[in-house]
């Protein structure tokens, strides 16, 4: 299968903190990769650097054959974003940003039924800042594929929804994944993860400490429930210690 | 272009859900000529000059939202959506940021195009206010005047580090020039000495040539403003393209 995101030797520092460490990954299309870590890991500035939001120090970045800073206005007709920290203007409503975003995309897809389909139908009419936070994480999800992606980045997906809505996402995610979407993805619930990663990238202070499937990292770990393997080869358990 | 016209409505709607631009660039402007239309009526500008002083001070009420929009409205709502991450979500969209800017300087044009239209039937019915010169000439200088100091407004947004940094260059160059350059206290009350000192202001020169233009006056020196605020638009604009920064 034709890898989409390649990313190699990737370097990030923030003065003296050494945010990404020499971290190498590569996403195969139709898959939905999972970069997890502790608060602080280092997730969202590797996904930053891979999109080129932020500039890495060192390393090479490459999705769907693009270079995502010199490529910037083509890639991103066919890559939707969501980041873990997205604001939005002042009184704006749902369909209004909905509709501002769709005309940035040659063949956006149907903001009404996407919304829907994650429940926030009734609410296009709404402003945006009077949603609840889950619905306005949902929306940020709809804005992401609204540009019928090829490949979506969703940073903390489903930080913040109920166990009901967790469960609705997964599965629309999971049929948008049978249409040969590619996610990359990160997260803190490893029932999430378990559920819909292909392959996992474990972060630890800027650091790739374990990258493989789900089922491996409990072989490798010894347990049987992914959150205990997780936790040791995190090496959070230990440092609670 | 349809997605440029879907930003400039919304965007717009935004604006004028705001509100602010409304009062500073629509309805500020209307209210300083009503105040100095009360003063002063249809008396001559001076002894033994046939224009009125409302058809000498046309000009500068015009350029009230030119003011209001260029070095408040339009560098600080770049600077907002910066700091409010809005820039790095359009990032991560194809849009480019010769777009996004196009977007919000046409939002102040806007403003002062419905500024200049409520201003001239106004000066008209109420204080019989005839333009003496070309009109054409009068709306070029007016064109050249409001470009130029949008692309000071669009360069302050876009190099501006945050919204606090932003609003202390806008207000440093918003309320100097409101009150120095010939807006609202008119140029010729001043005495000689300050009026060369306001002179350096890009906006006095933009003042200057709409006067001239709308009172027909020799034009003898035309050249200097015209370069002047010419120099200033090429500049910023290439200045707030190249500098752009989404974070």
């Amino acid at each position: 299968m034709e890898e989409v995101i390649k990313v190699d030797r990737l370097s990030k520092t923030y003065g003296n903190l050494l945010a990404v460490d020499d971290i190498s990954l590569s996403v195969k299309r139709g898959t939905v990769f999972g970069l997890l870590g502790a608060n602080g890991a280092g997730k969202s500035t590797t996904i930053e650097c891979i999109l080129g939001t932020k500039q890495a120090d060192k390393g090479q970045v490459s999705i769907l054959g693009y270079n995502p800073q010199k490529d910037r206005q083509k890639l991103f007709q066919k890559v939707g974003v969501q980041f873990q920290e997205c604001d939005y203007q002042h009184e704006i409503k749902v369909s209004e940003l909905c509709e501002e975003t769709a005309s940035l995309y040659k063949t956006p897809a149907d903001c009404r039924d996407l919304c829907s389909q994650f429940g926030i139908g009734n609410k296009i009419k709404n402003s945006v800042k009077s949603l609840s936070g889950g619905e306005r994480q949902r929306l940020f999800i709809v804005i992401a594929l609204i540009p019928t992606p090829e490949i979506v980045f969703l940073d903390e997906l489903t930080t913040g929804l109920d166990t009901k809505a967790r469960r609705d996402v997964w599965k629309i995610l999971s049929v948008l994944k049978a249409n040969g979407l590619t996610i990359l993805l990160t997260s803190h619930f490893m029932d999430e993860v378990e559920v819909l990663c292909d392959k996992i990238c474990i972060l630890k202070k800027g650091k790739a400490v374990f990258y493989g499937t789900v089922e491996y990292a409990k072989s490798v770990s010894g347990c049987n429930k992914f959150e205990d393997a997780y936790l040791i080869l995190s090496g959070e358990e230990a440092d609670g210690e | 272009m349809k997605s440029f016209l879907i930003l400039l409505k919304n965007e717009l709607k935004l604006n004028i859900r705001n509100m602010n631009m409304v009062i500073f660039a629509v309805i500020m402007p209307l209210i300083i000529m009503v105040i100095l239309g009360l003063l002063n009526g249809t008396k001559p500008a001076a002894d033994g000059v046939e224009y009125t002083f409302m058809e000498q001070s046309f000009g500068a009420l015009c350029t009230v939202s030119i003011c209001a929009g260029g070095l408040m409205g339009l560098p600080l709502v770049v600077s907002e959506y910066r700091e409010r991450k809005i820039l790095k979500r359009f990032k991560v969209t194809p849009v480019s940021p010769t777009k996004l800017l196009a977007v919000e300087l046409t939002i102040y044009v806007i403003y002062c195009l419905v500024s200049i239209i409520t201003l001239i039937p106004v000066a008209m019915i109420f204080w019989k206010v005839t333009i003496h010169g070309s009109w054409l000439a009068f709306l070029c200088s007016w064109l050249l005047t409001m470009i130029s100091t949008l692309s000071i407004g669009m360069m302050v947004g876009g190099i501006a580090k945050n919204t606090k940094s932003a609003s202390i260059i806008a207000s440093i160059l918003y309320f100097p020039m409101l009150i120095f350059s010939g807006t609202t206290l008119p140029f010729e009350v001043m005495p000689e000495s300050m009026q060369k000192i306001v002179s350096v202001f890009p906006i006095t020169q933009g003042i200057q040539l709409m006067k001239t233009t709308f009172l027909g006056l020799p034009a003898d020196n035309i050249k200097l403003p015209v370069i002047a605020m010419g120099t200033v638009t090429i500049l910023c604009t290439a200045i707030s393209i190249k500098y752009f920064k989404w974070e």
